[in-house]
C-alpha cells in the first residue's frame, strides 16, 4: 500500500570518480530499487558541477539526479548505502508524489477555470497565441520612465 | 494615470509621509513590484533544482529575501524557503557568501 511513493534521489559523487563508477553506483541502486520491487522512472546525469561551498576538501561534483517510485524501506536502505558509499559526498532523499499532486490539481483548476470564463465571453476555451495579455510588467516600466524623467 | 502624476506632485516629502496619507508607496525610493513572482508567472511547484529560478531570491549575502522587499506572498515564500533550503544541502546555492 504505501509501495507507490515517488521520491527524487539526487546525489553528489566525488568528481574524481571515473565514469564507470558512476554507472556502477547507478546499477547498485537500481539492484536495491528492484529488490523492493519499485522502479526507476527516470536518471539525469548533470555531470561535473561546481559547488556553491567545499564539501570535505571538494570543489566539484557530479550530480545524479533519480526520480523512483518505492516504498519507504526502499528509500531507507538506498540510504544506508549512499551513507556507506566513500565516493558519495552528499545526497538528499525528496517525497516529490504529493506535491507534484497538488501542483497538478492547481494547475487543472486554474484551467477549468479559464476555460469556464473564456467561454462565458464568447471565446474558445483556450487562448490563442497571438492573443494580447494584461501585462504588469509594462504598466510599471512606464512609471520607471517618468519618475525618472522628474 | 492622471492620478498617478497628481500623486507625484507630492513626492519630494519623505517615505514616512506617504504611509501616513495611507496610500501604497507607489514611487517611492525603492519601489518595487509588489506581485508574487510565483503568482504572476503560475508557478505551482517550485522546483530546488532550478537554480535560476531561485537565484532571484538570495541576494549577496546568501541570506533568503525577505517578503516585504520581494512581494511574494506568504504561501509561496514558505515553499521557497523549502526549496531554498534544499537547495542549499545539494550545494547548489551557497549558506553564506562573504
Amino acid at each position: 500500500m504505501s509501495q507507490n511513493r515517488q521520491y527524487e534521489l539526487v546525489y553528489i559523487v566525488a568528481p574524481e570518480t571515473g565514469e564507470q563508477e558512476v554507472a556502477d553506483l547507478h546499477t547498485q541502486i537500481e539492484q536495491i530499487v528492484q529488490r523492493f520491487q519499485g522502479t526507476v522512472d527516470k536518471t539525469e546525469n548533470w555531470g561535473r558541477r561546481k559547488l556553491a561551498y567545499e564539501i570535505g576538501h571538494h570543489k566539484e561534483g557530479v550530480y545524479v539526479v533519480e526520480t523512483l517510485t518505492g516504498s519507504g524501506e526502499m528509500v531507507k536502505e538506498i540510504e544506508r548505502r549512499l551513507r556507506v558509499a566513500d565516493a558519495i559526498i552528499r545526497y538528499l532523499t525528496v517525497r516529490v508524489d504529493e506535491d507534484l499532486r497538488v501542483a497538478q490539481r492547481r494547475h487543472d483548476e486554474r484551467k477549468s477555470t479559464q476555460a469556464r470564463r473564456r467561454t462565458a465571453r464568447g471565446l474558445p476555451p483556450e487562448p490563442q497565441p497571438g492573443e494580447r495579455r494584461g501585462d504588469m510588467d509594462e504598466e510599471d516600466d512606464r512609471m520607471e520612465g517618468v519618475e525618472v524623467g522628474r | 494615470m492622471s492620478d498617478e502624476r497628481s500623486g507625484g506632485r507630492g513626492r519630494g516629502g519623505k517615505k514616512d509621509d506617504k504611509a501616513k496619507a495611507g496610500e501604497r508607496p507607489r514611487g517611492g525610493f525603492f519601489r518595487r513590484r509588489r506581485v508574487c513572482k510565483f503568482c504572476a508567472d503560475k508557478i505551482d511547484y517550485i522546483n530546488y533544482k532550478d537554480v535560476r529560478l531561485l537565484m532571484p531570491f538570495i541576494p549577496e549575502r546568501g541570506k533568503i529575501q525577505p517578503r516585504r522587499i520581494s512581494g511574494t506572498c506568504a504561501k509561496h515564500q514558505r515553499a521557497l524557503q523549502t526549496a531554498i533550503s534544499r537547495a542549499r544541502q545539494l550545494a547548489l546555492i551557497p549558506y553564506v557568501t562573504d
